[in-house]
């Protein structure tokens, strides 16, 4: 079988750029790991799904159910289930399943692999090395599909949205969570998450804090734990012990990039692609928590139609190129998607997220002369929210630059 | 009652019992091999730099010298037979001190090592462009090998089992009495007879001296500490880079690996037997690292660990016991002990008085399935045979359910995730395990026929998971 586009994972991401490149009229093909579609929403069996997309809310699996249907229903659109991909080399993906290794070409590739999450090698979380230490994501797995518990007695490491979560998942089967531990001064999971999964459950949220030393010889026994200052450096003097038999790491995540050969951003840890979420590699386009890791699978879901749509035109011959501008990161953003923009007719969207909290002000994008080019008010936003703005594509005849305005 | 008397029992299945098994099971010796932990190699044996040194460090006239040398020379013929990787990388040490690398090259010569030479800074910077300025001087020793110490002990023991040896794992000795012809040794549950004891307990090698009554040492623990870097980091250095020695040993190394990833450390400080990591000895290495080369970015670390060492002397002890005829003591066997192993169960052969003579009709361990050498029509066939071959289970480093089944189907069954991971690596990669522990723990339950809730990551008291949720949860 010949196709048009093949899009890699079939999570919320590949889900919908297989979707989009689809009815876009080419013959496409999702390529997905796990015997089933839908990804880590499989697993997120709490609400808050799909209030920006479908308007309306839902769970993980519903909200993963909703595309499903949508795939299956989609005439120009395959799906490979219990199939790895090994390796990619430009559009060609070498895959193995059970029928065997093989190697499958497209005209136009989607990378669409989501991310993993950071462990306690990456964190260099000291201390022993016991049984009882998950990351957020297997601990969410084990209870959710599983059905199995990790543990009983529960610290958690890293104030990440699924941290959060799996806080008051724990919580409601029965085990107790001593508290929460951020190694920042905000948490990095979004604000509704710490009122429904902590403050509801009087679980402590405990600032500028971090383990310490992890104890324990078969099994973890507890941690020491204690403040940190603004350089992360481990305040001795207010180190203190705390029992538990599990500790569950939520310390951020990174895209999965093992694939992929091309320089990888400092801050996304990502590739970096253009307007169409092309990438520097020619009919290679990117998308999802794979280009950078979104706060709302909505987003995602938005994100990865661009980019299904982008690789349906490219297999197609029909992507325009012109120049090329740099899109840059001004005063308080950490970082913007695309990086790269074209002088075009459509409108172009813009993602990014800001370094610190900001009230009151505007994200103002502009020229190399300091023109303004769009502008948009809001009245509070944290750094883990992302940002979108859209800008017409027909005014770009220069580098541009977004920043938050008065910084 | 008569009791089944074995020759020889060893105490202790780290890579020296476990030599020692395999060279008296292949004579065809009785021999009984004990170990506390549920699998062999968990010890020291399981964390340490994974080199099997050339020889040129170790004091001339020394044990470490002789069976460093010895040793080193057997590994390629013993891994050739086990199918176990080993890689002729080399070794470079480098330092500013052009006295301490001729020092270095004047104890090559009378530890009888060759195929080292020296080096000036301009020929260095050619072979390793990423030095330091503070790099001066140098040598490359072509004699020195890595390997997976690990996957090694673990084949030594297969092959001594298949070959008539007994090990019993998770064997706590908790009490020997010596017999007029023989010891008995006893865990409370089982009693084990036995006519002579090695103690190759390792760390734990005074508990047991104190059970045999036999010489206490006092050992000094050193904990090295490293660093793992990941895949992407493969190709900063091809060779093992040393700094010059200190008097705390062979100082903070890069290596590459077997499996294709950077090893950096140890440390080497004086501290309790446990094997934890800290800031202290981390930061130690980042900054002694930096001080040798310029491309080793720790921001790339997948995994810390740590290791302990037992120190007694300058020197290994191993010696028949004067104080209790029949028992031989090993102890304090730190760096070069790796190295050293096949030479060390040589010697303790020699002082057991028995012949090193394999048996004519010696069995051969089967090599282990690893899709990841086999070409893509290698692997359809096997796919073709056993679709378990075309199912991933651990995506960092591309490890099929096959090759896991086949894992624990083996001479020596695992029964921990650590076991897994040491045998056929899932869980060793990137993700660290947290995409497939679940997975890995399931086939560990099934294969065994034993309940997921059963299954420990190492220890007997680590269990992965504790329980199934409650009935009021989700389902």
């Amino acid at each position: 079988m010949k196709y048009d586009v093949i899009v890699i994972g079939g999570g919320p991401a590949g889900m919908s750029a297989g979707l989009e490149s689809a009815r876009n009229g080419s013959k496409t093909l999702i390529i997905e790991r796990n015997p089933y579609l839908g990804g880590i929403l499989k697993q997120c069996i709490h609400n808050g799904f799909g209030l920006h997309y479908f308007k309306e809310e839902f769970t993980g699996p519903e909200y993963a159910k909703k595309f499903i249907s949508m795939v299956a229903k989609e005439p120009k659109l395959d799906v490979m289930t219990n199939t790895f991909v090994t390796g990619i080399d430009g559009t060609n993906v070498e895959i193995m399943n059970e029928n065997g290794a093989g190697k499958l070409t497209c005209k136009a590739l989607v990378l669409a692999m989501g991310c993993r999450e950071r462990t306690a090698g990456n964190i260099l979380l000291t201390g022993s090395r016991p049984a009882g230490v998950y990351t957020a994501g297997e601990a969410q797995r084990l209870v959710n599909i599983l059905g199995k518990m990790p543990g009983k007695e529960v610290v958690i490491l890293g104030s990440g949205d699924i941290g959060l979560i799996m806080a008051r998942r724990l919580t409601m089967q029965g085990a107790k969570v001593k508290a929460v531990l951020e190694i920042n001064s905000t948490t990095s999971g979004l604000r509704r998450n710490v009122v429904q999964c902590l403050d509801d459950f009087g679980i402590p949220l405990l600032l500028n804090t971090s383990i310490f030393e992890v104890v324990g010889k078969d099994r973890v026994e507890g941690v020491w734990y204690g403040k940190v200052d603004e350089k992360y450096n481990k305040l001795v003097k207010t180190k203190k012990f705390m029992k538990c038999d599990t500790i569950i790491l939520s310390v951020g995540l990174v895209p999965e990039t093992d694939l992929v050969d091309m320089p990888l951003s400092r801050v996304t840890k990502s590739v970096s692609v253009d307007n169409y979420l092309m990438t520097e590699k020619d009919g290679v386009f990117a998308c999802g928590n794979f280009l950078h890791v979104h706060d709302l699978v909505d987003n995602v879901s938005l994100e990865s139609a661009m980019a299904g749509k982008f690789a349906s035109m490219y297999a197609k011959g029909k992507l325009i190129k012109s120049t090329a501008f740099n899109l840059v990161s001004g005063a308080g953003i950490s970082y913007v998607i695309p990086s790269k923009v074209y002088n075009v007719e459509d409108k172009i969207q813009i993602r990014f997220r800001i370094k610190q909290k900001v009230t009151k002000t505007n994200f103002v994008i502009k020229n190399a002369k300091g023109e303004l080019l769009a502008k948009k008010y809001v009245l509070a936003s944290l750094p883990g929210e992302m940002q979108t703005m859209e800008i017409d594509g027909k005014l770009i005849k220069s580098d541009i630059t977004v920043s938050v305005e008065g910084l | 009652m008569t009791k089944d008397i074995y020759d020889i029992a060893i105490i202790g299945a780290g890579v020296v019992g476990v030599s020692i098994f395999n060279d008296l099971a292949r004579c065809g010796v009785r021999v009984v091999l004990l170990e506390k932990e549920l699998d062999v190699s968990t010890g020291t044996t399981k964390a340490n730099s994974g080199i099997i040194h050339a020889g040129f460090d170790a004091e001339p006239g020394t044990l470490k010298a002789k069976l460093n040398v010895a040793g080193n020379a057997m590994f390629p013929e013993i891994c050739k037979r086990l199918h176990v990787p080993l890689n002729k990388c080399g070794a470079y040490v480098v330092g500013a001190s052009e006295d301490a690398v001729d020092a270095l090259i004047l104890k090559a010569k009378k530890n009888g090592v060759a195929g080292v030479k020296k080096l000036g800074r301009k020929e260095l910077l050619t072979l390793l462009p990423s030095i330091t300025e503070n790099i001066k001087y140098g040598l490359f020793a072509e004699n020195s090998y890595i390997i997976e110490p690990y996957f090694y002990t673990i084949c030594l023991a297969e092959e001594a089992v298949i070959n008539g040896g007994d090990l019993f794992l998770g064997y706590i000795a908790k009490k020997i009495t010596k017999k007029a012809e023989y010891f008995v040794i006893s865990d409370g549950k089982k009693d084990v007879c036995a006519k002579c004891i090695i103690n190759s307990a390792g760390s734990q090698y005074n508990n047991v001296a104190k059970m045999l009554k036999a010489e206490q040492y006092k050992i000094e623990y050193r904990r090295g500490e490293y660093y793992v870097l990941d895949h992407s980091e493969k190709d900063i250095v091809t060779s093992t880079i040393f700094p010059l020695p200190d008097k705390m040993g062979k100082g903070v190394l890069v290596t590459p690996t077997v499996s294709g990833n950077i090893l950096v450390g140890p440390t080497s400080y004086v501290s309790e037997d446990d094997t934890k990591t800290t800031d202290f000895g981390l930061n130690d290495i980042r900054q002694k690292v930096s001080n040798m080369l310029t491309n080793v970015n720790l921001g790339k670390t997948i995994r810390v660990f740590s290791g302990i060492r037992s120190v007694i002397g300058h020197d290994f002890v191993i010696e028949r016991s004067k104080k209790v005829p029949g028992v031989i003591n090993i102890a304090g066997i730190c760096s070069p002990g790796l190295s050293s192993a096949p030479a060390i169960s040589r010697y303790v052969m020699q002082l057991l008085g028995v012949q090193y003579k394999p048996m004519a009709n010696c069995k051969r361990i089967k090599p282990y399935t690893r899709l990841s050498d086999m070409s893509n029509s290698a692997k359809n066939k096997l796919i073709a045979e056993n679709s378990d071959y075309g199912k991933i289970v651990c995506k960092c480093e591309g490890i099929t359910v096959g090759e896991i089944k086949d894992a624990i189907n083996r001479p020596i069954r695992p029964i921990t995730m650590d076991g897994i991971k040491r045998r056929i690596r899932p869980g060793m990669g990137r993700c660290q395990g947290g995409f497939c522990n679940d997975k890995v723990a399931m086939l560990i339950a099934k294969e065994n026929g034993i309940r997921l809730e059963d299954v420990v990551k190492e220890k007997s008291g680590g269990r992965y998971i504790v329980g199934n949720v409650s009935s009021k949860g989700v389902r």
